[in-house]
């Protein structure tokens, strides 16, 4: 081997290194640590299915534009099997090993707080999906940006329907699941309520591991309320709306957070979910035109409906809208750089197909016009706000 | 709300719980095998019930029997071709190798029935006995958890194989010697086991919505009753699932719901230091 060629060697190799740099350099990773096993096996899949719909748009598009060139972007999912511990290990992973540039937070305000404290400490912006409590969002988090708006926004409209709707219903019974997303929608019911003027008979918060809850409904049954609002993922759901019925227990307005909103709720409870009134962060009925891979909530609809056979709900919804706002803030910046698309972030102001996003001071969505919907005739029927409305509120049979 | 109305909500719970503890004391009690794959045997038992319903409008109350049968198979041919071959190691063997067949076994499940919650609509009505309302289909719950915890008393102390299981549990070697197949005994324990695991599952999925996500529930219920009944013995189910039952529903209802589940720990930490034995267990199966 002479001179010559061990030089056309090494250049040789000089080249690939950069020509592999370049191409490294030309994909945004984003990672997501996902509940794709577990008690949050649901709902994490849901996100992946969101992602997976973002990505191939994005991609189709040749990527990301950055400061005039297009990125590609490839998304890093691990399952966490719905182990706190696991989600908050991955998230590390995913930053030291994997090297993400971004990150996206797991299902629920929980978890969300778990990965959002890592990415925190890294410097790497996270996109929460599926968080709306303000115990997350109050931590001083710099990092962290939700689209979701706050919970204390759906339950004033909440309330405001009801009391419009049924104003006899002045008596409220509250159980809710002491776990942070429920609880937090109990509280601030209880709160929302006593500042309506309304009273509140009884606030009581089951556990994580109850398997049944024959007690706390009966003890309902025992207040005659004329309002009886219930928190907690769709299992609970289910089994409380079947155990009421066991019981006997019945108000003219019974609401549950969020049951309805999910397809599995009306269709395993089947009659028995009838009249129930729930909040929503999002609604397929609500039309927006946007600038984003999809540009409306029609071409996001129709997408989804094709690819998965039912409607999309807000989780959905929130999650794609969560790629969107990352997508804008790094075409805004011009640069991946974590810092510069974070700042990007907190002074962006865009319309979507998923409606307005513009991150408060604490990264939350703001505030907007949330859903409120009950099931009449085994449907979600929205009923509020007005631009949308498609039926009025009727009391519980 | 008054008491008659606690009791009675104790009670169907509590008989459910019974049923769900019989199978995994058996085992315990019998082969030192901590079967962490309890709670995802009643799971399997409760969505064969559920998709025998859905699809072929069978009856839950019906299904109990082809599903206990299935679980059956399916619990002998594991310990017959896996848990034997470890059995006479130290507990934590058997625990780690169930907990890892649990793990695979539960992934299946989430990937063949993902974790939605479906529910059997039964639906049957109530009967109100003077402000006290019975849910039907809680109570043929509780009538055939209760039945079938009695049939499994009747097969330990009347069959040829009940006694067989028995001596087993005694003593092994000395049953060894008396001619009794160990390792069969084991498997047709284990698959009894199973049997009341898939039993159970049919009867949970007339009162519970079924999902994967509660089978780590299950299985914490079955520590708890194990221990407060007393090991081994079908009366020591019966009692400990009652008990938890009855406890749990007065703490619910004297303080909150979050009580409930800690009174049914603090019961049985209790009861691991003044009665190890349990309340009706035997002395050398604590």
């Amino acid at each position: 081997m002479n001179v010559k060629s061990i030089f056309g060697l090494a250049a040789a190799l000089v080249c690939g290194a950069l020509a592999t740099g370049l191409a490294q350099a030309q994909t945004i990773k984003i990672g997501a640590p996902l509940a794709l096993t577990g008690g949050l096996a649901d709902e994490g899949k849901k996100q992946a299915i969101a992602y997976d719909m973002w990505l191939k748009r994005i991609n189709a598009q040749g990527g990301i534009n950055v400061g005039g060139k297009k990125m590609r972007v490839e998304l890093v999912q691990y399952d966490y099997q719905t182990q706190e511990q696991r989600a908050q290990q991955l998230a590390e992973k995913l930053i030291v090993d994997d090297k993400v540039d971004f990150l996206l937070a797991p299902f629920g305000s929980g978890h969300t707080k778990v990965v959002a404290g890592v990415a925190e400490r890294y410097g790497v912006p996270v996109m929460a999906t599926s968080a709306s409590s303000d115990v997350i969002f109050n931590q001083g988090y710099k990092f962290l940006f939700g689209t979701l708006a706050p919970n204390s926004g759906s339950v004033e409209n909440l309330i405001a329907v009801v009391t419009k709707g049924i104003p006899s219903a002045k008596r409220i019974a509250i159980l809710g699941r002491e776990d942070v997303f429920p609880k937090a929608m109990a509280t601030v019911m209880s709160d929302a309520a006593k500042k309506a003027g309304l009273e509140i008979i009884s606030l009581e918060y089951y556990p994580v591991g109850a398997l049944d809850l024959a007690t706390p409904i009966a003890k309902i049954r025992s207040l005659k309320p004329d309002w009886i609002y219930i928190t907690g993922y769709s299992k609970d759901l289910v089994l409380a709306k079947k155990q009421m019925a066991d019981l006997n227990v019945k108000a003219p307005v019974v609401t549950m957070i969020t049951g309805p909103v999910y397809r599995e709720f009306i269709d395993s409870l089947g009659p028995l979910a009838e009249g129930v009134t729930s909040a929503s962060w999002w609604h397929h009925s609500a039309q927006f035109k946007g600038d984003d891979p999809w540009g409306s909530t029609k071409a996001f609809y129709d997408e989804f409906v094709a690819r998965e056979k039912s409607d999309p709900d807000y989780v959905h919804a929130a999650a794609a809208a969560a790629l969107v706002a990352l997508q804008k803030a790094i075409e805004k910046a011009g640069t991946i750089d974590k810092a510069k698309v974070r700042d990007a972030l907190a002074s962006l102001d865009i319309m979507t197909f998923y409606g307005p996003i513009k991150f408060s001071a604490n990264g939350m969505n703001g505030g907007r016009d949330l859903p409120i919907i009950q099931v009449q005739g085994g449907k979600p029927v929205v009923l509020h706000p007005e631009s949308i409305k498609q039926g009025t509120l009727k009391p519980v049979q | 709300m008054d008491y008659g109305q606690v009791v009675a909500n104790g009670l169907m719970i509590g008989a459910v719980y019974a049923c769900i503890a019989v199978g995994f004391s058996l085992v315990w009690g019998v082969l030192n095998v901590i079967n962490m794959m309890h709670g995802s045997f009643i799971m399997l038992g409760g969505y064969l019930t559920f998709f025998a319903w859905l699809h072929l409008k069978v009856s839950p109350i019906v299904s109990v029997v082809p599903v206990a049968a299935i679980l059956f198979v399916v619990g002998y041919l594991i310990q017959y071709l896996m848990i034997n071959r470890v059995v006479m190691q130290p507990v934590l063997t058997t625990l780690t190798l169930t907990f890892g067949l649990d793990m695979i076994l539960y992934n299946f499940m989430n990937l063949w029935f993902t974790a939605t919650p479906r529910r059997v609509v039964l639906d049957l009505g109530r009967l109100d006995l003077g402000g006290v309302i019975l849910p039907l289909d809680r109570v043929v719950a509780m009538g055939l958890a209760l039945l079938l915890t009695g049939l499994l008393y009747t097969v330990m102390r009347t069959s040829r194989i009940g006694r067989a299981i028995v001596a087993v549990r005694m003593d092994r070697d000395a049953a060894a010697l008396m001619g009794i197949r160990v390792n069969k005994v084991y498997a047709i324990t284990f698959g009894i086991g199973a049997l009341m695991a898939g039993a159970c599952g049919a009867l949970v999925a007339v009162v519970f919505p079924i999902t994967t996500s509660v089978t780590g529930l299950f299985l914490g219920k079955a520590f708890v009753i194990c221990v407060i009944g007393g090991l081994g013995s079908v009366p020591g189910a019966l009692v400990g699932g009652l008990a938890l039952g009855l406890i749990e529903a007065f703490a619910g209802f004297w303080f909150s719901p979050q009580t409930a589940i800690l009174a049914g720990f603090v019961i049985m930490l209790v009861l691991l230091v003044v009665r190890p034995t349990g309340l009706v267990g035997r002395r050398g199966y604590e």
